[in-house]
Order: structure tokens, then C-alpha cells, then sequence
């Protein structure tokens, strides 16, 4: 009886305002005939989920406390190199803040990039010894080695368009995702 | 050398491209992370029951439980995040991603609790291809976040 009773709990879903303050939308449909109810498509409404077309109404239940325990949006950093696997002083500063948010929990993509100085051979090595060099350096910060995946993608990804054999600050990178 | 040898037993075994895209599923296998633990967590998979770890790799199938006490921080494959608040239940029924096109689909049973949902690219690529399911509705996700509650 007790399980009946949960089984019928129709619920509610609140469509809230995204973290960048745009609002997208959520469909509700019958699981049985696939029928749409209707939507939510404005910020902070909420609508039961029962049969029946769906009745959006002004968001009254608080999800605060649901809400402190989101994991935090991935982060995007790019490291750039002012030759060889030296990075620029800027990127130095780059990496210690990097040093700082990693956690043993982080999962983390490192994509190294190179300019079109040299063939392409030796540029994919280029790219993979300055994304291997990050990685070491987040590594010795308790990083562990199988949170990150580390490429390299040579000369294929120019972030700034140019002709072969150009020397391109903006191309020679290291980019580093961390969720 | 690593791959040699992994190369190597593929041969051993006598499968070749099939195993290859196999054994990218395996890896995509590897769906998503507990990133957050407070109170009691614990993640069913088949019949094996564990208290949930911060950094705990999570799988297709798995179902993430959480007592009166329970809260945890989930990230996907596809940057999608889940909240999963206090006497929840909620099910990684189904999720495929591929992470060069960003094409998947993903299902999310909410049998009881409240989970709360930062959608992520398989969402942004297809509008309707990340779903919650709860014992009375099916929700489609179209690029937002959202709260799913089914507490009594």
C-alpha cells in the first residue's frame, strides 16, 4: 500500500534560469502514448506532473539547497608557449591557477597545439611533449594520472589561420579542460 | 608500447575492427563522475551495493541512491550535471555520446527524490534527446536546467 502510494506521487519539475541566464525549455509528455502535455519555457515556473494538460505557475518550492551540491560548469584555460615546451610568463601565472583549482576528483582534457614552424611530424611531437608537460605539472599536484587525457594535435588545429612555416604566438597552446 | 601490447592481444583473441569499436563503447562506457558527497550516497550497480566515492566512475545501468541525509554532484561525458537530492532514486538507464560529434542520447529515471539538471551537448545538439523519466512523465530536455521533483 505504502509502495502504491509512492508510485502514484506525480511530482513537479521547475524549469529554472541557467547559470549564464539564458532559459531553455522542458517538455513534458504521457510516457505511455508519448503525447505532449505541454512545456515550461519560462524561468522559474513549475508545473505538477500530473495526466492532463500541463499548468506552468510561478516557481513557490525551493531548490537552493539542491542546488549547492551541482557540480560546477567545466572550465576552459589555454596556456600559451613562447617557444619550445617554455610557456609565456602570462601562462606561467595560468598554470599555478590551475595548480590551484585541480582536486583529485578533477577530470581533466589537455590538448597541446603547435604553430607551422617545422614539418608536421615533429610539430604532433611538439604538441604532445607541451600537453604531457602540463599534465606533469598538475600531476605533482595530486592530480592523478588517469583523470587526464592529454593529445596532441600538431598543426591541424590553428587557432590562428597562417601559411606554412610561420612562427604564430596564438597557435602555439596547450588547451586545458577541466570538469 | 602500451598500445602494442593492447594491440597485440586483440590480435591474441582474433578480433580486429569489431573489438576496436567495442572497445570504444567500453571507454564510453565511462559515462560519468560523483563530484560531490554529502550524507548517505550509494551507487547500485546490478546486485552489488557501494557507498558513493567522490571521483567514482559511473556506468550505463547504475542507479544513484541517496538517504533522508543524501546528497550528491554528478558529471556526464557531455557536460550535463545532475543534483541528486535527499531519499532519491535515480536510475542512468540510458546514455550515449559520441564526443567528436556531440550526437547521444541519454535517459534519466527519477523514481522517487528530486534531481536537479544542468543540460549539456547531447541536449545541444539534439533538443529532444536528453530525457527524464518519472513514474508519471516523460521530460525532454531542451537546452536548460531544471529541477525533476517526486517527493511525496
Amino acid at each position: 500500500m505504502l509502495a502504491l502510494t509512492a508510485c502514484s506521487t506525480p511530482g513537479q519539475v521547475a524549469l529554472l534560469r541557467d547559470e549564464d541566464g539564458k532559459v531553455g525549455a522542458v517538455a513534458v509528455s504521457d510516457p505511455k502514448t508519448g503525447a505532449e502535455r505541454g512545456q515550461l519555457t519560462a524561468p522559474n515556473t513549475q508545473a505538477g506532473l500530473r495526466p492532463g494538460p500541463l499548468k506552468p505557475k510561478p516557481l513557490t518550492t525551493n531548490y537552493d539547497a539542491l542546488l549547492t551540491v551541482m557540480p560546477p560548469a567545466p572550465r576552459v584555460f589555454t596556456l600559451y608557449f613562447a617557444n619550445g615546451t617554455t610557456l609565456t610568463a602570462e601562462s606561467e601565472k595560468t598554470l599555478e591557477e590551475l595548480r590551484r583549482i585541480v582536486t583529485p576528483a578533477s577530470e581533466v582534457q589537455i590538448t597541446g597545439h603547435t604553430d607551422t614552424i617545422g614539418d608536421g611530424l615533429s610539430n604532433d611531437r611538439l604538441s604532445l611533449e607541451r600537453a604531457t608537460q602540463v599534465r606533469s605539472a598538475l600531476v605533482a599536484q595530486g592530480l592523478p594520472v588517469a583523470n587526464a587525457k592529454v593529445t596532441g594535435r600538431g598543426e591541424r588545429e590553428l587557432k590562428v589561420q597562417t601559411p606554412d612555416n610561420v612562427s604564430e604566438a596564438a597557435n602555439r597552446r596547450v588547451e586545458v579542460i577541466i570538469r | 608500447m602500451r598500445t602494442k601490447t593492447v594491440a597485440g592481444l586483440l590480435m591474441l583473441t582474433g578480433l580486429s575492427m569489431a573489438t576496436l569499436s567495442i572497445s570504444g563503447a567500453a571507454q564510453a562506457a565511462d559515462i560519468g563522475r560523483i563530484k560531490t558527497v554529502t550524507g548517505a550516497v550509494t551507487v547500485v550497480r546490478g546486485s552489488a551495493s557501494t557507498p558513493a566515492a567522490v571521483g567514482q566512475v559511473l556506468q550505463v545501468s547504475d542507479v544513484i541512491k541517496t538517504g533522508a541525509d543524501g546528497r550528491a554532484g554528478v558529471t556526464f561525458a557531455d557536460n550535463s550535471r545532475f543534483a541528486v537530492g535527499p531519499n532519491s532514486s535515480v536510475a542512468l538507464s540510458q546514455f550515449e555520446f559520441d564526443d567528436t560529434t556531440h550526437v547521444g542520447k541519454s535517459l534519466t529515471t527519477v523514481d522517487r527524490g528530486t534531481l536537479g539538471v544542468v543540460s549539456g551537448q547531447i541536449a545541444h545538439e539534439n533538443k529532444d534527446a536528453m530525457k527524464v523519466r518519472t513514474p508519471t512523465s516523460l521530460l525532454a530536455a531542451r537546452g536548460t536546467r531544471f529541477v525533476v521533483d517526486v517527493t511525496p
